[in-house]
């Protein structure tokens, strides 16, 4: 199931399919298509979000997250 | 590599933000940049002396960076030193426990043409995390000098030290064709089951 990672749910693990947003920006912290990546934190009130991919935190914009899409195992 | 008249090398420390470069730096010149366990720390770059042999090494330990493309002012300074070639030598310093990510700056840098070392820090908490590296792995499909170090005990800072003048420009098309599996060189490897991606396994 696709999903963007903006809507992911709390402990959701899926892998990248898309990146719609600038690619380097996200790429550069490790995120980038066909890596596995966990839900960690969605922050209220359009604050940040923050996901676990290898044992590293990313936090990034939900602006930024909308763009990402990730397919739900 | 160009050398000053002083015969004064310059190496300029690249990493990402809190992989340890203003610890190494410490260690590598005995000054005292502050150093603390978040990233961000160095926002305004910092030199040093480094008497190794019979050479003088200047060290400039910049700020952190994701990539060549600044998001801000810190990274900025980090740029800005890189392409006034503030560095004959760049060391690029990487956190053994999140080597994918620095390894994205790292071929930033060596795309440019950078004579470089790698300095694999953090190996003790790569360690502690049971995350195996395989150093010579790297360093054999890069072509450049690769050194583990923890710079918080000092160890392989000595080795680190020595390997400064081994700096070389990456050869971008044969580490292209060694990942392919194409490369002469792919015989050479030795089998090394868990490493994570070096392409050693066979």
């Amino acid at each position: 199931m696709l999903k963007t990672l903006s809507t992911l749910e709390f402990g959701e693990t899926g892998r990248v399919t898309e990146i719609r947003a600038s690619r380097h920006e996200l790429n550069c912290m490790g995120l980038r298509t066909g890596k596995k990546l966990k839900m960690i934190t969605r922050q209220p009130i359009k604050g940040p979000v923050v996901v676990l991919i290898d044992e590293v935190e990313i936090a990034m914009g939900l602006d930024l997250a909308a763009q990402v899409t990730v397919n739900i195992e | 590599m160009k050398e000053q008249p002083d015969n004064t090398i310059t190496v300029l420390m690249m990493g990402n933000p809190n992989v340890g470069k203003s610890a190494l730096f410490n260690r590598l010149t005995g000054a005292n940049a502050v150093v603390s366990n978040y990233p961000g720390t160095t926002v305004d770059y910092t030199a040093g002396k480094l008497i190794e042999g019979h050479t003088t090494y200047e060290i400039i330990d910049a700020p952190g960076t994701y990539s060549l493309e600044p998001h801000d002012a810190a990274e900025k300074v980090a740029v800005l030193l890189l392409d006034e070639r503030r560095g004959d030598v760049v060391m690029i310093v990487l956190d053994a426990t999140k080597i994918e990510r620095g390894l994205y700056l790292a071929f930033e840098i060596m795309e440019r043409e950078y004579p470089c070392i790698i300095a694999l820090n953090m190996t003790d908490v790569a360690h502690d995390k049971q995350i195996k590296v395989n150093a010579a792995g790297i360093q054999r499909l890069l072509g450049i000098p690769v050194v583990e170090t923890t710079a918080i005990s000092g160890e392989g800072v000595k080795k680190l030290a020595g390997a400064i003048r081994k700096a070389q420009v990456a050869d971008m098309d044969a580490i292209r064709k060694r990942l392919e599996g194409s490369g002469e060189d792919r015989d050479e490897t030795v089998p090394c089951p868990g490493c994570g991606g070096c392409r050693g396994c066979g």
